[in-house]
């Protein structure tokens, strides 16, 4: 109930009357940082769903705050939550029983990201992103699992047309460490890993977005993961791509993106429907909503 | 609440997050007017641009003339041109921004008023310290943030485009207004 009551006072905190570090879109990120001395709040909504047979939904929230140390530089902490809801599909190593979880905390993150160019003054913009991540909840199967994860990312942005055409950029790469915690219950020949294992993971993305009316942006935007284990070599990869819809007022800004799955391989399921896509760790459809709001 | 029932989340944010009206005039033209010309008489003025025209602005400026019609007003004073006062839209983070400038006969920027701004950061733009900044320009400057007008933090490209566009007026003066 807690849990309710705080998200809850995050999301009206997001919602009060009437935007810097604003996320043009829901999956790629800009180049520019806060100003020193000022924050934004964001909250951030994300459903995945449709691994191509039986149910599967499962639902990502990010609680972050933001502060602009200097002009240059900007930190933040993020609060992440997450529900999983799975029924009638078991992956040997991946998805072992069916789930309805409610809301539970998965884990905790802080991030930094320093400004060496800016898109307006230097007319390209280029910020180099790190971020730490504890994380106690498989963010797939919703079973326990700890896992450690460190990200960075080069974040470059161009703006054309005297800035009502932004186009985005990002490179990076993931390091995790994870240990899954044993389940009692399983059936004797079903495979549950739980020796530490570690996950490489490399990320490109890149977005168009144009403003077609005062606070109006509408873009697209796409990213491909490519994910290698120690196990198996290259696990996955998967290309994501979709609109975005964003609007930015004075204080507050929100973003919706539509993101599908176009394309995907590396490991399957037995029986797995749509065998150009990977099902196992994504999921066809991702929906995300942010909303954010300075201070 | 499990997954499913989620869904119910996007649709109450969704709607909170709709768009609402916070534009802020800080003043008019005649005010304006006033502020930059002080005790002139103004004669309106509408310049009309071929695409030929705007092509040639932009080769000089280095930016777009977005719009085909500009209001220009002749200010004079006991028959004597002081100058012109062009008012100009440049786009900002979220909405475009208003603005007046006077140039003077000589071909120099007199002075320059904000007269919208609706952006979350860089109000800094409408305090004198900043304006100033852009007094006795010409087209010759070098017109460069944090080279000869400061940049104001969280505000690059509102300072960037209403600097470009100060530069992109004088560039109209010369080209299509003579004393």
């Amino acid at each position: 109930m807690r849990k309710h009551v705080f998200l809850a006072a995050g999301l009206l905190a997001a919602a009060l009357p009437a935007v810097a570090d604003e996320n043009l879109f829901g999956y790629v990120r800009g180049s520019e940082v806060l100003p020193k001395g000022s924050g934004e709040f964001y909250q951030w909504v994300t459903q995945r769903n449709n691994k191509g047979t039986g149910h599967y939904r499962a639902v990502d929230t990010k609680t972050e705050v933001e502060y602009g140390v200097t002009d240059r530089f900007q930190v933040s902490a993020e609060v992440n939550g997450l529900a999983v809801k799975s029924q009638g599909l078991l992956i040997n190593g991946y998805l072992p029983k069916d789930i309805d979880s409610n809301l539970r905390l998965q884990g905790f993150e802080v991030a930094a990201k320093y400004n060496f160019l800016s898109p307006a003054k230097d007319d390209f913009g280029l910020s180099a992103y790190t971020s730490f991540e504890y994380g106690r909840l498989d963010v797939h199967s919703g079973q326990k699992k700890r896992e450690l994860e460190f990200e960075a990312q080069l974040q470059a942005q161009k703006y054309f047309l005297e800035g009502q055409l932004t186009w985005v950029g990002n490179i990076g790469l993931r390091a995790a460490h994870e240990k899954r915690k044993a389940i009692a219950d399983l059936p004797e020949d079903f495979e549950w890993p739980t020796d530490p294992e570690m996950e490489i993971s490399t990320k490109i993305g890149t977005g168009l977005s144009y403003r077609f009316a005062p606070g109006w942006y509408a873009g697209v935007e796409a990213l491909f993961e490519n994910e290698y284990e120690t196990e198996v070599g290259q696990e996955r990869w998967s290309v994501f791509g979709g609109p975005s819809l964003h609007y930015g007022g004075k204080q507050w800004w929100a973003t919706l993106t539509v993101f599908r799955q176009l394309r995907g391989g590396g490991e399957r399921y037995d029986g797995q429907p749509e065998k150009q896509l990977h099902l196992i760790e994504r999921t066809r459809n991702e929906l995300r909503l942010k909303v954010g709001y300075n201070f | 609440m499990s997954a499913h029932r989620w869904n119910a989340f996007f649709l109450p944010v969704a709607v909170l997050a709709g768009p609402t009206a916070y534009a802020t005039d800080y003043l008019t033209v005649a005010q304006a007017q006033e502020q930059l010309f002080p005790g002139a008489q103004f004669g309106e003025q509408t310049l009309k641009f071929s695409s030929e025209q705007r092509d040639r602005i932009k080769a000089a400026a280095g930016v777009r003339q977005r719009n085909d019609e500009m209001k220009v007003w002749r200010a004079e004073k006991n028959g004597k041109l002081q100058g012109w006062l062009m008012v100009d839209e440049v786009i900002g983070k979220h909405e475009f921004i208003t603005y007046a400038t006077a140039i003077g006969a000589d071909g120099k920027v007199l002075g320059i008023e904000i007269m919208s701004y609706r952006e979350t950061h860089g109000g800094q733009v409408r305090e004198q310290s900043w304006r100033k900044q852009f007094v006795g320009k010409s087209v010759t400057d070098p017109f460069k943030l944090d080279q000869d007008i400061q940049n104001i933090s969280g505000a690059t490209l509102s300072c960037r485009n209403v600097m470009d566009g100060v530069k992109r007026l004088l560039v109209v003066q010369q080209m299509f207004l003579k004393a």
